[in-house]
Formats: structure tokens, sequence, C-alpha cells
């Protein structure tokens, strides 16, 4: 299987601070097509960061990012937004969705603006997506008239509104309760059996066990990764308990 | 201290700290706005104060009437006899010289000039006694020896004029030289709209200088009351005496101060209409501001709530920082004001005098100051009674300022907007119509950027209009005089007669002249319903022919036209029929329209027909043909005439307004400076404010693809968009409003307009509109441009 996304020696160096911190220490990932990679640690260990640095929403301090072949690090600001326009679809732990359009423009903003002169087909590709994530009736809702769960799937719905590469999911159901975060981890799993490449950051073990691997950080390195094989549903509490057991030996 | 007030006390100084580069520009608006007001303020005292201290020493006259001719003494005696408010009265003898006629000499350099250019009266007199006394730099009332004269400090300034020159008067008999002396301040003609002047020689040089020839002898016989405020009713009085002489202008005390306050108070009331917009602005800023901070400090407000501190004392908290930065902000600025007002009352200081610089100045300074300060605390008072109204548990939670009402309310209004609006099928493109429905949503905010700069357009138009209008040839009709390219005048001389057939034939004959018209000037007196009145009539063929009247048409035969303030003092409207006695003579004439003048006091009026012999001066108003240069023909022709002042009209009516014009080209420019000054501060507080707000945002739209270059040239669009529209509306409203602006002023102004129409001129109109979008588009790229290269991920987070 091909390499979709890769990191070499990644770093990530914050100045603002006295003295600098060095929150990512030369992080390696091979993220192949189709795989599903959940990013665990404890708070600080440079998860977020090192998914910002993967999608370019950072730039490392060292080191290179490849997504399909090509440096994201070497690209200019505009390449490099072009690029997670089109190649990168991100969730994130708070929607982040424009107060002032509905559920459905917020779905639609990244891929009318990657494709402008398709909307059609761009507009049958979004009610699809929301009609699979079981959102279709609250379309033209605000995202304050929504619950969480449902503006996480919508959230999902963006991210894959553009038929991206790879999806970034950072803490994707840290803000929701337990049966909103099966909806939303439901969803993924869907999105994964469809073939899309998942990197997902996540403190809790039962969203990991979703993922085929799960790597581990610590003080900005990579301390540990684990594969967990494709995911079964009646495996669940299975593959829940191997992991935490993994996680335990590494100081989880 | 307490250790409540000392918390405070730290809290405000951390806040300050926090938001410098906010709070320096609160400080900047608030400084200008109070250096504006204080300038202006203060100014306005020097003026008042300087010429109530020259009306002390120089004791101007309560009434005075100008006259040409025969005086009969027995008559005014009895007047005065009759009148016990008199208190003391006297003619005083004068000779008047055509500026051509003056010039100087300095022995030391063998420098030289004259004073042709000047359109004013020179009249010579020797020094009253009793009162109307002409005072030099020491408010002493010099009384010069035979040979030495005293110069009006006018001519010190204008020509620059020193102690030591010669002046050389051209007389029928020769030329008679004078040694300046000194300069003196002249509290009946020291504005700077008055047409005459006045220089003192000694009683012998003056009888001579008359008895030389070549001048116009003139009187004022002057009147010195118990009390001014029977002027009027002495004037109204003297104007029915029929055997009293009064074939010139008779003038009130109080028509002398308001001459002085209108002339060099213009640019004083001008600064205090600037400042008045600049606070407006700083309201706004202000508002915008505190609710700004409330709202990224609602959380600890809620949490300061929720441990039992009063709303109260939070919103204290606030109010001492905004309080700080008003006293900060009013001190700078009355620094500043203590500064300009030397520079602007320079003017004042050399007409009337420094008056001492006492408490006075300084209580209207602080006063000003304290009204800024004032109305800027209670501004922020009015923005923070939010704390009041922030619901602790929906600030530590939500982090909102509203309450759940609002919120709810708040949430309606957002999906109301999220159903009505649709990316799908938007023209422009994606970016264009997020940043349109982003103004729409957030139109309440954005407001303060088209509202600052439509009154920053306004601000910088008006002044701007007024100066074009001043400047325009159209100005002319306001002067009673048609729009011709030469003008010539013939007054003052010897044998006027004989000096108006020549300049006729000579002009007839010129055939670089396309047409000429010749009005005579005659001194008439018309019954008015409160007694005989005299008044100064223009008599021609097509005597007010291309002179807009406000009211009724131009006169034909046997009809006249008055100005507006004759025709308010006649109490005659058009229709009207009112009867003129010249001489033995009386005839009645219909009033067939009413015009606006802005010349002799206001008051003058224009028939039509044949120039009747014993004119008192001629005026000539010449059309040039096609091609021929005005300035070079009435040069031709004022250095052939000696005693006929011959100007191009564009030089006349810059002589006669240049006062005006000078005072608003400065407020123009002033106006322009903080117009665009203020412009670009506000934009970089709003964008300041607004940055913050729309971080996440804008974190979001870099995380699902849009470029960091994007993101920003949206909000610099916005901001370059709603500016344009303030500025656009404000340039209009200059040009539309700025015209019953200017009606309400030039109507309290008493100087015989009722309606100017505004010329504007277009270029400054979209110059100034232009500049200020592009200092707002200047603003924002400075401020968003270090954002370049940022970490957007950062902007997702708290």
């Amino acid at each position: 299987m091909t390499v979709t996304l890769e990191c070499r020696d990644l770093t990530k160096t914050y100045t603002s601070t006295d003295p600098p911190t060095d929150v990512l220490r030369g992080v390696d990932l091979s993220v192949r097509s189709g795989e599903f990679v959940a990013v665990m640690g404890a708070s600080g260990s440079g998860k977020s960061t090192l998914l910002h640095g993967l999608s370019g929403m950072d730039r490392p301090t060292g080191g290179t990012v490849h997504l399909e072949g090509r440096d994201l690090t070497a690209l200019t600001d505009a390449q490099m937004s072009r690029a997670r326009l089109t190649r990168i679809g991100f969730v994130f732990q708070q929607a982040h969705f424009l107060p002032n359009l509905s559920i459905r423009d917020n779905v639609l903003l990244p891929a009318l603006k990657a494709a402008p002169r398709e909307q059609r087909a761009v507009l049958e590709r979004v009610d699809a997506l929301l009609e699979r994530f079981g959102i279709a009736h609250v379309r033209d809702h605000a995202s304050t008239q929504v619950s969480g769960g449902q503006l996480q799937r919508a959230s999902i719905c963006r991210a894959l509104a553009t038929e991206p590469a790879v999806l970034l999911a950072d803490e994707p159901t840290g803000a929701l309760n337990s049966s909103m975060s099966r909806e939303v981890m439901d969803a993924f799993t869907d999105v994964h059996a469809a073939g899309t490449t998942i990197v997902m950051v996540t403190h809790d073990p039962a969203c990991a066990a979703r993922a085929d691997r799960v790597v581990y950080l610590r003080d900005g390195r990579e301390t540990g990764t684990r594969a967990l094989g494709p995911w079964h549903a009646e495996d669940a509490a299975r593959r829940e308990d191997e992991l935490l057991g993994w996680l335990r030996t590494l100081g989880f | 201290m307490s250790p409540a007030r000392a918390l405070r006390w730290r809290q405000v100084r951390g806040d300050l700290r926090h938001d410098a580069a906010v709070n320096v520009a609160l400080v900047v608006v608030v400084a200008l706005s109070a250096c504006l007001m204080g300038t202006g303020a203060m100014v306005m005292e020097r003026l008042l104060s300087s010429v109530d201290r020259l009306f002390e020493v120089a004791q101007p006259p309560h009434f005075l009437q100008m006259h040409k001719g025969e005086v009969d003494l027995a008559a005014l005696t009895r007047f005065a006899d009759r009148h016990p408010e008199i208190e003391s009265w006297f003619v005083e003898e004068m000779v008047g010289f055509d500026g051509a006629a003056l010039a100087w000499e300095r022995p030391a350099t063998g420098a030289s000039g004259d004073l042709g250019e000047s359109l004013i009266d020179n009249l010579f007199v020797a020094q009253n006694e009793t009162f109307d006394r002409l005072v030099d730099a020491a408010d002493a009332a010099p009384v010069p020896e035979d040979g030495e004269v005293y110069v009006p400090v006018a001519y010190q300034e204008s020509i620059g004029l020193q102690v030591g020159d010669l002046l050389t008067v051209a007389t029928s008999s020769g030329p008679r030289t004078w040694e300046v002396r000194g300069f003196v301040r002249d509290a009946q003609m020291a504005s700077s709209l008055s047409s005459a002047t006045r220089f003192v020689v000694s009683e012998s040089d003056l009888a001579a200088l008359t008895a030389a020839g070549g001048g116009q002898p003139e009187v004022i016989v002057e009147y010195l009351l118990t009390d001014p405020g029977l002027a009027s009713d002495l004037e109204r009085a003297y104007a029915a005496d029929p055997a009293l002489p009064k074939n010139g202008q008779a003038v009130t005390y109080t028509m002398i101060r308001t001459l002085h306050a209108i002339s060099d108070g213009l640019a004083a009331v001008a600064l205090v209409l600037v400042a008045a917009l600049l606070i407006a602005i700083a309201l706004l800023v202000i508002r915008f501001v505190v609710r700004g901070r409330l709202e990224d400090d609602v959380r600890q407000i809620g949490a300061m709530r929720a441990i039992g501190i009063p709303a109260r004392d939070i919103g204290r908290v606030y109010l001492t920082r905004y309080s700080l930065l008003a006293a900060v902000g009013c001190a700078v600025g009355g620094a500043l004001a203590v500064l300009a007002v030397p520079l602007l009352t320079r003017g004042v200081q050399t007409h009337y005098g420094a008056a001492a610089a006492g408490g006075r100045g300084t209580l209207v300074l602080l006063v000003a100051l304290a009204a800024v300060a004032l109305v800027v605390v209670l501004g922020c008072r009015r923005a923070l009674r939010l704390v009041r109204r922030v619901e602790v548990v929906d600030a530590l939670v939500h982090g909102s300022t509203l309450d759940r009402r609002q919120s709810r309310r708040r949430a309606r209004r957002q999906a109301r907007r999220a159903r009505r609006t649709s990316l799908a099928g938007a023209r422009g493109g994606v970016t264009r119509r997020l940043a349109l429905i982003d103004l729409r949503a957030d139109a309440r905010q954005w407001s303060l950027v088209p509202v600052v700069f439509f009154l920053c357009a306004f601000l910088m138009g008006l002044p701007a209009h007024l100066l074009s209008t001043l400047e325009s040839p159209r100005f002319l009709t306001y002067m009673g005089a048609p729009q011709v390219d030469v003008r010539a005048d013939l007054q003052l001389a010897d044998d006027l007669e004989a000096l108006r057939t020549d300049l006729t034939a000579a002009l007839t004959a010129d055939d670089r002249v396309a047409d000429v018209q010749v009005h005579a000037l005659v001194l008439a007196d018309v019954e008015a319903p409160d007694g005989r009145r005299t008044v100064r009539v223009e008599v021609g063929e097509g005597a007010a022919q291309g002179i807009e009247m406000i009211d009724g048409a131009a006169p034909g035969p046997g009809e006249i036209a008055l100005s507006l303030l004759n025709a308010e003092e006649l109490q005659a409207a058009v229709g009207d029929t009112l009867t003129i006695h010249e001489g033995d003579q009386s005839r009645s004439v219909v009033v067939s329209g009413v015009y606006q003048d802005v010349t002799s006091g206001g008051k003058t009026a224009k028939m039509h027909g044949d120039p009747p012999p014993g004119a008192t001066g001629y005026t000539f108003f010449v059309d040039l043909a096609e091609g021929v240069d005005p300035v070079a023909l009435a040069a031709s022709y004022d250095e052939r005439f000696e005693d006929v002042t011959v100007l191009p009209m564009t030089a006349y009516v810059e002589q006669t307004m240049t006062h005006v014009t000078s005072a608003f080209r400065a407020t123009a420019v002033l106006a322009t400076a903080f117009g665009l000054g203020v412009a670009t501060l506000i934009t970089v507080t709003f964008l300041q404010l607004r940055l913050a707000r729309e971080r996440r945002a804008m974190g979001t739209l870099s995380a699902v693809g849009f470029s960091t270059a994007e993101i920003l040239g949206q909000l610099r669009g916005k901001t370059a968009a709603t500016a344009a529209v303030g500025a656009g509306l404000g340039a209009v409203g200059a040009v539309t409003l700025g015209g019953p602006v200017l009606d309400v002023l030039v109507a309290s102004a008493g100087v015989g307009l009722a309606h100017l129409e505004l010329a504007p001129d277009p270029w400054v109109a979209t110059g100034g509109a232009v500049a200020l979008v592009a200092a707002a588009w200047l603003a924002a790229v400075g401020l968003t441009v270090r954002l370049r290269g940022a970490s957007t991920s950062t902007w997702l987070r708290d």
C-alpha cells in the first residue's frame, strides 16, 4: 500500500516562551493510504502540534511533511492553503462553524471554494454527505440550533466535502458526552471503511481502539506504536482492553 | 489606600498595559477633540478680551455717521442738546486718498513701494482727544509732531512698514512726505473686513493735506452715549432728522463689535464645530472599545460577580480606567491648545493688541477641557451599563455578555440569517460572498466605520467647499456685482466727471472690450417706516443685470432692487413702493427684487436709468472680447488712469475676501489633516479589536483552505468597502447638507446673505473621499501585514 502522509524528523520549538519550548523533538510518522491512525499521549505531549504541522497550519521548525509525495514544508502559503483545501480535511474538538452560515453552507464552503465552477456536482455531493451522516434534516439550521453530535458529524461532512486524501481529526469527541461520542466515532468508522485515510488525535482509548494503529507521543517524541488490525464492532471490548494494557506499559 | 482601592488601581494599571495600542488611540482621539475645543474656546476668549481691551483704551463711538460734503454744525449741536443720552460728541475731519496715491520709502536701504494694491480707503486724521482714540502698542494715544505719521498696524503687517520709513502722499499740489513714527490700532476700523483705515498726523499737517487737494474730504460724526444700548434709538432719531449730515454709512457700536467677532472669530467657530464632530467620533469609538473590552472580559466579570463583588464596583474599575484615559487625553489636548493659541491669535494681537493672559483664558480652557472629559466619561458610563446586565452563569459557562433572553434572541436571529443566506449561486466568488454575509451579520459593529468616515468626509468637505464657494466666480453675485472680466472703481477723485468721461471713451474705443456698463453711486434718502434712511444706490443701464435675485427680478425703469439688509431695514418687500428724496424733489419707485450683497456693510440698492449728476463715484463693469487677458488689460488701464482702481474681477474678489478665504483655507487644510488622521486612527483601533474578535473565524477559514492573503484581503476589503460607503456619503452629504449648514451660518452672521449656493469643487469632493478610502486601506494593510506567515492554528486557540 502507498504512503499517503509522511513526516520525517519533525520538530517544533516555540520561541515565545523563556526558555524556548521544544514541543516536537523529531517525530517520524508514515500513514498508508486508507489507514486509520490514532495519536495518543498525555496533555502537552505534542499531539495537536503534530496534527497542525501535518496539515500545514503551523510551519514546523525542522523536518519535512510529505503528502502524496509532495513536500508541504516547501510550499508557499497560497500553495499550502490550496493543498489544505483540496487534499486535507480537518475536524476539530470544537466544530468551529461560521455562525452566520447554515450547516449546509458551512459544509459547502471548502468544496465550493475548491471547485466554484462545479457548483451542481458539489451541491449533490454535500447533500449526499449530509444524508449519509444523518443530518440532512438540520441542513438549514444554524450551528447554534443542533446538538454537539450533529455538529461534529457536520464537521466530518465539511472535511470530506472536497474528497481529501487524508482526514485529520483533533480530539473530535473531546467536547461530547458518551452517546454523542459513539455517534461521531461510528461516523469516522464509516468514513474509514469507505477507504479514507485518517489521522486522529485523542486521549480516549475507546476512540483510539477504532483505529488500525495507535502511535503514542511523550514529550514531543514518539515512544511507541501498536497495530490493532481492522475494526469489528463485536470485538470492541477486547481491543479496548488490549490497548489500555499497552498504554499502561507506556505510563498512560 | 484601602485594599479594595489598591486592588482596583493594580487592575487598572494592568489593563492599561494590556491594551496599549487601543488605549493610545483613544487618548489621541480625546486629545485631538480637547485640543480643538480648547483652542477654539481660547481663541474666542482672546479675541473678545483683546477687543474689550482695545475698546477700553480706545473708546470707539457708540454711534457714528459718515458723510462727504458740508456739515451743518448748528444742526448737530441742536440734535445733541435734544438728546441727553449723548455723553460726548464731535465731528472728526478726515481726508481720504486712494492707495495708488500713497508710496513709501526706506532711506536706509533704498527700498520703496506703494499701496496701490490695497482696496481700502486710506483716511488721514488728527488724534482724537476725548474718545475714539487711535492707540499704539503701549495703549497710549500718540499725538504726532508736524512731519510725523502713525500708520495702521495692518500696513506694518502686510507691507512690512517700519519706524523711520517715509510715507509720501501724492496731492494736487505735489507730494507730501512724513516720517513713520509708529503704528496705531483702530478700534473702529480694526476688523480685517473693514473697508477703511486711519493714519494719524498732526492737526496742522491734516489742514495742509486737505488744502493741498487730491484727497476726498470726509467727516465722521461720532457719539459717545451714557448707555451703549441706546445706540439704535439714536441712530433712528438721527436718520429721521433731515438737517443732519448723513450721506455715508451709519454704524453702531454693536455693529463694530459684531464685525470684529465675525471677521476674526470665524476660525474659532470652525474649530469648535470640528471639535464637536471629533467628540461624536470619540464617543462612537469609546462605545465600541468598551463593549469589546467587556465581551473579552466577560468570564472575568462573571467570576468577580460569582465571588460577590457588586456590579457597581466592577463597573467602577472600568470607569476609572477610561476616566484616566480621558483625563490624560484632555491634559495632552489642553497642552497642545496652549501651544496652538499664540499661533492662531497673532492676527488678533496685531489688530487689537495683546490682552493680558489672565485667569479668564485659563478658566475658559479648563471649562472646555472639562466639558470634553465629562462627555467622554458619560459616554463610558453609558456603555458600562452592560456590566450590570451580565448574568453570572451565562458569563462563566458561555462567555457571553448576553442574558438568556438575549442569547435566545441572538440564536433566533442567527438561525433566521442562516436560513435566508446561501452560498450556492453566489456571484463574485465565495470569499466576497462571505465578506458580504459577515458585514450584514455584524452590521452594528461595522457601522462604526462608515459613520466615522461619513463624519470625516463631511468634516473635510465642508470647509473645502466653503472655500471653493468663496473663490468661485459665482461669488461675485453675492458682492452685488455681475460676472464680468474687469472692474474699475472711480471714487475719491477731484475731477470725477471728467475721469468718467475719459475712461468711458477709452473703454468704448478699445477693441479688446466687448461691453462696458457704467454704474453711478448716489446716496439717496429713502422713506422708511421709522424715518428717512440714506441708501447707497447704484444707478445705471442694466444695473443689477446678471445679479441673482433671491426674490423678484432686476429693476426696470421706475424700479429699484434692494440688498437683503436694506430690504429688512426699510421693511420693504417686492412690489412695495418706496419714496426717494433727491434734493427738493421726491419720486416713487417700486421694489422689483431683493438680492444678496456683502459689500458696503451689506446695504446697497440698484436702480435702472442714466447715471444722474452728483454721483459720489462710478463703477465700470467691463466684459472683454474672446481671448483677451483681463490681468493685462486691467494693468494697462490702472497705469493709464492713476485715480482709478482697475482690477480683474478675480483679483477683486480675492482682495475683498482674502481674509475670510485665508481663514477658510487654513481651516480646510487643518480639517483635511485631522479627517485623514482621525480616520486612520479609528480604522486601526477598530481593526485591532475586530481582529481579536474574528480570530476564530479566520482560523476556521484557514483550516478549511483559505490562504492568509485571502483572509486578510477579505478583512481589508470589508474595511475599504465600508469606508468607501461612509466617505462617499460624507462627500455627498458635505455637498448637499453643506448648503443648509452654510445658510444657517451666513444668516446668523448678518453680513447681508440669506442663501449662499454652495459651489463645491468636484475634485475636492472625490479627492477627499478617495484619500479617506486610501487611508483606510493603508491602515488595514499596515495592521494586517504582520499577520502574514503567522501560525494560523493559534487563531483557533483562546
